[in-house]
């Protein structure tokens, strides 16, 4: 599904990215683990599309397209998408209206018609009770005075209602208390299935005892130093990140 | 000739009384403010006056469905057609007339002309302790071609009182129009007002519009104004607080395009300790469009423990439209709490990536948050008649496909 080869990328003159390869099957789970700085959120960004990055080497493949031609919102009309670590408040629109929004705009993209209202409720109704979301949360204005639980929540449902190909999650575990961070785990292991995958970028393991990754992948300054099963999280909450930077630091002394 | 020599042909063939006629001279002396004038210095009336209208109403007769077209639908309405007021309400107690001779001093040429020249307008008075659930809807046609019309209006409610209006002024034909409006509302003790302005006119139409509100202890006065349409569009509103405890609120949006031009000018006279004051202004300028605002705010030496809050956030859409903004703060309490903020900007780049980012295009996501930008200063209207229609226009003159039953 994703084939990312030999990926560099930065800001500016600041190379975050310094080849990154990774390669993502659909049904699959992948966890990128690292310590802060690494470029965790550059590379959810960049196969987001936010023209803040700049590539300036390799490629992304999706579904045999080639990601980097695409502009966001095409990426997203293709089946990606990103969770934000700092999910954008936008007063003035309420979340219902904006949803409509997304799905209005991916199916005129896809050449469908306009989600009947009653349909889009319907679905919503459905996502909602599967996050556990409360009523009267439809029409608040979109991450407005939410809380950092809620503006989690409020991406997953998102994600639910749109029903992405790859789900990139950003750190969506940051900031949950342990009950929300079980809310949203759910959520995404319900909404797993053979077609799609998910990326789930994190600094902790803590989201990875509730959704169980196929792969895990140690991100460290620019580069994937070591990737393993599920096991791999364990071993790092175990022994630190120390355990595998310093020897990839002694590699590049 | 112009609209000059056309008022002074006209006042020449009508009976004024000496009073009336010395105002008129005095308006003739000084003639329409022009830029150099310090109230006026954005905002040029000179095309505008250089026209030539008709002073005399020679209307024709609307029928209901006109009326019906641009009414909310509010059971209470005041209807007036070429000036002459065809519709008005029987509410338990409110009194509702026309046009009363009432006095005011000024020393505006603008008001001078209304107050020498303008035979038309309402006179409401709401007894004490009324409040009425339903809006009073008032609407001012006019189907003369290329008329100029004055209204002068006077709103009286008593103590303990809660009452709310919503206000439209409709040319009916797409000549050239201007009309001089003038609204003094005197708020009595413990009374809650609200007046919503809907200014959607005709491409041609222009208007200056004055609102002195006067406002006595624990009482709350709101002014909305939506600003949609119109060539040419000038509000004054002027707050004067007489007493502790009040409350001067005022919400607006300009969304303008083309050659449109929108001055909003806004007073409040802090005369009394223990109050406050809010306005919100948002304006958003496509085309040639062109923007002013002027928030002015005094705080007299009496005023303490006052609390005066005013914004007017811009978004600049297009190379060739401008604003102007002034805040103006004059404080002589030292025990107050004043801001003011000013803002002229673009969209927020994370919000649009953001939208994108799920999926909808940059032109849909600059339009969604343009509407999002400006419909806050709308969220606090409470008629939600007004500000459902101030939705749909908002939508409408944006281009976003917003669903108003979600």
């Amino acid at each position: 599904m994703l084939q990312i080869k030999d990926l560099k990328a930065g800001i500016e003159d600041n190379q975050i990215l310094k080849g990154i390869n990774l390669e993502v099957k659909a049904g699959e789970i992948h966890a990128i683990m690292g310590p802060n700085g690494s470029g965790k959120s550059t590379l959810s960004a960049v196969i987001a599309g936010n023209e803040d990055y700049e590539v300036e080497g390799g490629n992304i493949t999706f579904n045999g397209k080639d990601l980097l031609e695409l502009d966001p919102e095409e990426r997203a009309h293709n089946g990606v998408f990103l969770s934000f670590q700092y999910p954008v408040e936008i007063p003035g629109i309420s979340v219902s209206n904006f949803i409509k929004t997304s799905i209005t705009e991916k199916r005129k993209a896809q050449g469908l018609e306009p989600i009947l209202t009653k349909d889009l409720l319907k679905m919503m109704r459905e996502k909602m009770e599967l996050l556990s979301i409360k009523q009267g949360y439809l029409s608040r204005n979109m991450n407005e005075g939410f809380s950092g639980g809620e503006k989690k929540r409020n991406e997953i449902f998102q994600m639910a209602m749109l029903e992405p190909k790859l789900a990139i999650l950003d750190e969506t575990d940051s900031g949950l208390d342990i009950d929300a961070l079980r809310i949203v785990a759910n959520g995404v292991n319900k909404l797993r299935s053979e077609d799609n995958a998910t990326v789930i970028i994190t600094h902790y393991q803590r989201l990875l005892d509730y959704i169980v990754p196929d792969f895990v992948h140690v991100l460290y300054n620019g580069r994937i130093v070591k990737s393993g099963g599920a096991e791999l999280a364990h071993e790092l909450e175990e022994k630190g990140y120390d355990w595998v930077t310093k020897e990839e630091d002694k590699k590049w002394a | 000739m112009g609209l000059i020599e056309n008022l002074k042909s006209y006042s020449e063939g009508v009976q004024i009384s000496t009073e009336k006629k010395e105002l008129f001279t005095s308006f003739m002396s000084k003639g329409f403010p022009t830029t150099k004038d310090e109230e006026w210095k954005y905002t040029s009336l000179k095309k505008i006056v250089t026209k030539d209208y008709n002073i005399e109403n020679t209307g024709e007769i609307i029928d209901s469905s006109t009326v019906e077209k641009y009414s909310l639908g509010f059971d209470n309405r005041i209807i007036f057609s070429d000036g002459k007021l065809i519709g008005s309400p029987n509410i338990k107690g409110v009194s509702v007339n026309g046009f009363s001779n009432f006095g005011s001093n000024t020393t505006d040429s603008i008001l001078q002309l209304n107050k020498a020249l303008a035979q038309n307008g309402f006179t409401i008075s709401v007894d004490k302790n009324t409040v009425l659930e339903s809006p009073i809807e008032i609407l001012f046609f006019s189907t003369t071609e290329n008329n100029f019309s004055q209204y002068r209006n006077l709103i009286s409610v008593g103590d303990n009182t809660e009452v709310k209006f919503v206000e439209r002024i409709q040319a009916l034909n797409d000549s050239t129009s201007m009309v001089n409006n003038f609204t003094q509302i005197n708020c009595a003790k413990n009374t809650k007002v609200e007046y919503n302005k809907i200014q959607n006119n005709t491409p041609e139409s222009r208007l200056i519009d004055t609102v002195n509100v006067y406002q006595e202890q624990d009482s709350t006065c709101e002014i909305n104004t939506l600003i949609f349409g119109g060539s040419f569009t000038r509000n004054n509103l002027n707050f004067e607080q007489n007493g502790s405890n009040c409350e001067s609120n005022m919400n607006g949006i300009s969304i303008l395009d083309d050659n449109q031009l929108a001055d909003n000018h806004t007073f409040v006279d802090h005369k009394s300790a223990h109050c406050r004051s809010n306005e919100m202004y948002k304006g958003v300028y496509l085309g040639h469009s062109k923007g002013v605002f002027n928030g002015k705010i005094m705080v007299r030496p009496d005023a303490q423990k006052i609390d005066a809050f005013q914004s007017n956030n811009n978004l600049l859409l297009s190379d060739n439209s401008t604003i102007d903004s002034k805040p103006q703060l004059e404080i002589y309490a030292d025990d107050v709490k004043c801001s003011h903020g000013c803002t002229i900007g673009q969209l927020d780049e994370n919000a649009l990536f953001y939208m994108r980012s799920r999926g909808i295009g940059i032109e849909e996501a600059k339009a969604v948050l343009t509407y999002a930008f400006a419909s806050e200063a709308i969220e606090n209207i409470s008629v939600e008649e007004v500000k459902l229609l101030a939705q749909k226009l908002l939508a409408h003159k944006l281009n976003v496909d917003l669903d108003f039953s979600l």
